[in-house]
């Protein structure tokens, strides 16, 4: 039950990630990159996937529905040692 | 801040962010969803940051603007030896930085000027790459007298200069802009690209 609830969160977070990950990798190649295109590269490319991937999560953030954000809190406590 | 500094931070960011794939049941318990808060907001916004802002500092270096390849008579000009070219004596002379030289001349000394600066890079790159760049280049403006007076007011062989106070209009005509440093008769061997094959160069000492 709880799996159901959670995996279409986890899979958006996932998303979020990946799109991160490839702005963040694309940012990073651009700075070993001194020419002007490596600024286009960086704003254009690695600055649109890290915007998708941080508005994704924020959207995913507030689209978690209350009663499911305490029951998992009660979950994480219960399975604290 | 340095760029291997940036790149350190950018590469953490990647690895928190990758942690957050692997494993999103992480974020069942309160610590994972700070974890994942860090790493998918304030880590990436951050670095972000970091790297626009390393991006902008780099775009003042000469060796920036002379990689497009229609600058490299420009570039060239700065080693004349001959001091009546401008901005080869303010290169060679030490009177701009010498990693910084095109933009301190062609920077605009105004509030937004930086931005300003940026936005005209960009118009650059759009005309080398998507249209082809104007030949000769030209400046989008009449260069004003204001970037020459951000570093040469005040100074005594400007305020004092014989041409300069042979009377008092000229001085106030020049603050002024109605009369260009640059105009004929005064400082007006620039870059001079179209004779740079009939010159002498200077060779820095190593």
């Amino acid at each position: 039950m709880m799996e159901n609830q959670t995996n279409p969160i986890h899979s958006k977070l996932r998303r979020a990630g990946v799109l991160i990950i490839v702005g963040l990798v694309v940012q990073t190649l651009s700075l070993l990159w001194n020419h002007p295109l490596s600024f286009i590269a960086f704003v254009s490319i690695g600055g649109l996937f890290l915007a998708m991937g941080i508005i994704l999560y924020l959207l995913t953030l507030v689209n978690i529905p209350m009663a499911q954000t305490e029951k998992e809190s009660a979950q994480a406590q219960k399975s604290q040692p | 801040m340095p760029t291997f500094l940036i790149l350190a931070v950018l590469v953490i960011t990647i690895a928190l962010a990758v942690l957050v794939v692997a494993r999103p049941a992480l974020t069942v318990a309160r610590g994972g969803k700070i974890l994942a808060f860090i790493a998918l907001f304030i880590f990436p916004m951050f670095a972000g940051m970091l790297g626009l802002e390393n991006h902008m500092e780099r775009s003042k270096q000469t060796s920036f603007c002379l990689t497009c390849h229609v600058m490299g008579d420009y570039g060239k000009s700065l080693y004349v030896d001959d001091p009546s070219y401008i901005p080869a004596a303010h290169f060679q002379n030490g009177r701009v930085p010498r990693d910084q030289a095109c933009y301190t001349c062609h920077t605009d000394y105004t509030i937004y000027g930086t931005f300003s600066s940026k936005l005209k890079g960009l118009h650059h790159i759009y005309a080398q790459y998507i249209t082809k760049p104007q030949k000769p280049i030209k400046l989008y403006h009449p260069y004003n007298n204001r970037e020459c007076l951000h570093c040469h007011e005040g100074s005594r062989s400007f305020e004092q200069g014989a041409l300069h106070t042979a009377d008092a209009q000229t001085m106030a005509d020049i603050k002024s802009n109605k009369l260009s440093c640059l105009s004929s008769g005064c400082h007006d061997t620039i870059h001079n690209v179209q004779n740079l094959d009939h010159v002498k160069y200077w060779k820095p000492v190593q």
